[in-house]
């Protein structure tokens, strides 16, 4: 067995290892041996608290979690001290923009609307996603592990949302799931109100909901279309109705077909709407094609809340930081989250700040914005929740992420107190069992500046 | 630091009564005389914190801080106990309340514009500031010019008249911006300056037409003064009459600036024309020349996280407050957001995480600095006796996710109360203007 003193050397040795250490590009590495964390409070997210505990991590995923004493440490484990410090699961983001834009003000680092057309369910962020970022190390020293990358919000349907993982690696390393759930959004953003020119369908509301239940019919006819092709093809030539028979080559169009898992219900779609109104709108047409929503933002629809309840769909809450309209109470958004989970509604947290498209920037502060949603009366497991379990139940990785359980990947955070209180440092994160750099090109500037 | 002698304090601080009840003069009811905040954990922001503290308020004033105060018997007793005390929250760099009239971005320099002509004290972000215990912020001018307007210093008396929430006497500041805002507002129409040797020159220009103006009305003044008849008086520009008092050191300037070299150039051409840089603003790349920078007593007001949002943006750290602080510079936090101002109190938490602050550090950079950047910080930003009563009780440590603005005094006079029903505000009642945007530097409206 390893003793405590010989991590602690060999996490020491990563930090001074710094300047050759490039954050993005190195191909992520396999847990080697067993790691033993020993001594923590155990946040588990699923089951509670455990004041002192022990969680062992083999070959990338959770082996054990319990208490100090009831966990039996293999003999080979590297055993990391943990006393003292909090430890929890790695925290997910349910809605990025990470590595899709670099520099926000300069374009051409950004992939995120694709503004031609209001319809693009055939944009796949997984075809943008730089997953050298400089942003995902800065991202990862506050203990982010996952994040939902969708893109911006121009369109009606933006896009496909990929799940990443913020280790170190490729892009095929680090997406874990792609096309996880379609971005849609719908409100006054999405008008293009002299943007496109006025004279250009949809410049309202109303045109915006036309446009999309026309694709969604022109989805399921194109369905048809290929099921009835189909059908045809399986024929035998020469039957008696000369028409049957393959009679030309398959067309396939991208963008209706784009939209066939999510009108089935497979995956879900996640629908960003602010006012009331515009909640109560989209959610007719979800329920005429039967979509699988999780709404996100909701920021302006206290009135709807009970209706919100009433659909049984899951909510991502953000940014909480936007600003109330004038005459609203100071924390008409800020309360947001706590209202939602009062009335049954599960609930996720983004990091997004005001204004934005989704955190990138920001993805860091993601702990604190569900802190703040605890400070405004959501239940502290509710929070920690809304930043880690709930978000991948929403996105099809309940089994494996989100909560310190036995067989989930082992994305594990060591903090010095309570992570959602800005004051606390991130110590250490893991990642399927690895030790992640602590560094990041801001960690390099600050060691090259305090030379 | 507490008086023993009440006597004088009663005295000293009577004098000082009259101004406070004419400035809050249509104020709903005015403020009880004394008012005593009993066993609250004080984080005075000039000497450390005080468990189980008192402060003693007279006539808007702190007449005592300490573990007792001797105040008189008919004192209101607020009792504090579980509670945190700290001065009020001063942001030295808004653009709240101002419906977005935040750049007159038709000229590279623009000194005479005032931005009280702007100023909605109706306006819903400062009772959302106000709520996040904010008591006075410094409304400045966009950074769209090298040289924008004239700042407005308020105290966030919400619900009170326009006048009322002016910071009375206090001193005129002006915003000088850098970078890439003015190159790219006037680059992108293809006018001078669209390169940082354009932005410099411009500043260095205008100096000198600020000069040549000054040399006029001083040749001028000496031939009145020799009673010679050939006198013509001058004409009185308002624009060169501003400069004029930037070389004259009547301006505080406040330079919105993000990279190293652009604080040397601001440092090399305020000394070359002779003129103090109270603050810079932004300031994301100080932790690179805070050593050089320190001597000069240039401030920074400064974000804590962000970064990326554009080129100049991208060498930014979260220890920059905290390394330039350790090489003596004076670090305030600022919003620069209506977002961001409300809750300038996490922000300060955050630098105890990035750069390890103490928590009298931190306070101290959300309030006692930037009150120094505005100049007021003999008046307020501190609990200290004969400052003005601005007061946040929290419900916990300020600096944790968890704190609330429970009550906001300012000059003892109570502003927000979150456990009143509404919106928690003694002093406002009817209905807010929602402004315009999120309040940033870089609402260029171009």
């Amino acid at each position: 067995m390893t003793t405590a003193r010989t991590a602690t050397l060999l996490l020491f040795s990563v930090l001074f290892a710094a300047p050759g250490v490039h954050s993005g590009a190195q191909p992520a590495a396999a847990q080697s041996a067993p790691i033993a964390i020993v001594g923590g409070k155990l946040l588990t997210v699923s089951h509670g608290t455990i004041e002192n505990g022990v969680l062992v991590m083999v070959d990338g995923k959770i082996a054990a979690v319990g208490e100090a004493g009831k966990v039996t440490v293999p003999s080979n484990a590297t055993v990391v001290d943990a006393h003292g410090l909090t430890v929890y699961p790695g925290l997910i983001d349910p809605d990025s923009t990470l590595g899709l834009t670099e520099v926000a003000a300069d374009e051409m680092s950004n992939d995120l609307s694709e503004p031609s057309d209001e319809i693009m369910p055939h944009m796949h962020v997984a075809d943008a996603f730089h997953a050298e970022t400089e942003l995902i190390p800065v991202a990862r020293l506050n203990g982010v592990t996952n994040a939902v990358v969708a893109p911006g919000t121009q369109d009606s349907v933006a896009g496909q949302d990929i799940f990443i993982q913020l280790t170190a690696g490729n892009r095929d390393q680090l997406i874990l799931g792609r096309d996880v759930a379609l971005a849609m959004n719908f409100g006054a953003e999405q008008r293009r109100r002299g943007g496109r020119g006025s004279s250009q369908f949809p410049s309202t509301r109303m045109g915006l909901i036309t446009q999309l239940r026309q694709n969604l019919l022109d989805a399921q006819h194109y369905e048809a279309g290929k099921e009835a092709a189909k059908k045809k093809a399986s024929e035998k030539v020469g039957d008696k109705d000369s028409g049957k028979g393959p009679d030309k080559p398959e067309e396939r169009d991208l963008k209706l077909e784009a939209l066939l898992p999510y009108l089935h219900g497979e995956r879900p779609v996640v629908v960003g709407v602010y006012e009331g109104y515009d909640v109560e709108t989209i959610m007719k047409v979800a329920a005429e094609f039967h979509l699988k929503v999780i709404l996100n933002h909701v920021t302006h629809s206290q009135e709807v809340l009970d209706e919100i309840a009433a659909w049984k769909v899951p909510v991502i809450v953000g940014p909480i930081y936007d600003l109330p309209r004038a005459n609203e109470r100071f924390d008409a958004v800020y309360t947001l989250p706590a209202e939602l989970a009062r009335r049954g509604v599960k609930v996720a947290i983004s990091s997004a700040e005001a204004g934005g498209p989704g955190g990138a920037h920001t993805v860091r502060n993601l702990p604190y914005a569900a802190g703040f949603a605890a400070a405004n009366g959501l239940p502290y497991d509710d929070a920690l929740k809304a930043i880690t379990l709930n978000v991948a139940e929403m996105f099809g990785f309940g089994d494996k992420l989100g909560s310190l359980d036995v067989g989930k990947m082992a994305n594990v955070v060591l903090a010095n107190g309570d992570p959602l209180d800005v004051r606390t440092d991130v110590k250490q994160v893991y990642i399927q069992g690895v030790a992640q750099p602590m560094i990041s090109r801001q960690t390099r500037l600050r060691e090259e500046y305090s030379k | 630091m507490i008086p023993r002698n009440s006597t004088f304090q009663v005295a000293f601080l009577g004098l000082l009564a009259g101004a406070v009840f004419s400035s809050t003069a249509n104020a709903q009811s005015a403020p009880p005389t004394d008012i005593v905040f009993k066993n609250a954990t004080v984080m005075t922001a000039s000497h450390g914190a005080i468990e189980h503290g008192s402060v003693w308020v007279h006539a808007g004033k702190i007449a005592a801080v300490g573990t007792t105060v001797d105040a008189p018997a008919s004192a209101t007793v607020m009792d504090a106990s579980g509670k945190w005390l700290t001065p009020g929250i001063i942001d030295p760099h808004s653009h709240s309340a101002l419906d977005n009239d935040v750049n007159e971005a038709t000229s590279p320099v623009t000194p005479s514009m005032m931005m009280i002509d702007a100023f909605d004290n109706r306006d819903s972000a400062l009772y959302f500031a106000l709520a996040g215990g904010v008591t006075t912020e410094l409304l400045l001018h966009g950074s769209a010019n090298m040289i924008g307007g004239q700042a407005v210093v308020i105290k966030n008396k919400f619900g009170l008249s326009r006048d009322a929430m002016l910071f009375p006497n206090a001193p005129r500041s002006i915003k000088f911006a850098s970078g890439e805002n003015p190159k790219r507002v006037y680059g992108s129409r293809n006018q001078l300056p669209s390169t940082r040797m354009g932005n410099f020159e411009v500043m260095r220009q205008s100096f000198e037409d600020a000069k040549a103006y000054m040399a006029g009305w001083d040749a001028y003044n000496a031939k009145v003064e020799k009673k010679d008849a050939t006198a013509v008086v001058p004409k009185k520009d308002l624009k060169l009459e501003a400069l004029a008092d930037v070389l004259r050191g009547k301006l505080y300037v406040q330079i919105h600036c993000y990279r190293a070299d652009e604080f040397l150039t601001e440092e090399a051409i305020a000394k070359e024309y002779g003129y103090k840089i109270r603050a810079f603003h932004h300031a994301l790349e100080m932790y690179k020349v805070a050593g050089q920078i320190a001597p000069t007593g240039t401030a920074i007001a400064t974000f804590t996280d962000w970064w990326g949002f554009k080129d100049e943006a991208w060498d930014a750290i979260p220890w920059n407050a905290v390394m330039s602080m350790r090489k003596g510079v004076r670090v305030a936090l600022k919003s620069d957001s209506n977002d961001h101002i409300r809750r300038l109190n996490q922000e300060a938490g955050k630098m105890v995480h990035y750069g390890g602050a103490t928590e009298d550090e931190a306070i101290r950079m959300v309030t006692l600095n930037p009150a120094w950047i505005i100049g007021v910080d003999d008046r307020t930003g501190s609990i200290d006796v004969g400052k003005d009563a601005d007061l946040v009780i929290w419900n916990m440590d300020p600096l944790s996710t968890y704190a609330h603005a429970e009550k906001v005094y300012i000059d003892g006079d109570l502003f927000f109360d979150r456990s009143m029903l509404g919106f928690g505000t003694p002093h406002f009642s009817g209905a807010m203007h929602g402004g315009d945007g999120f309040g940033s530097d870089d609402e260029d409206g171009d």
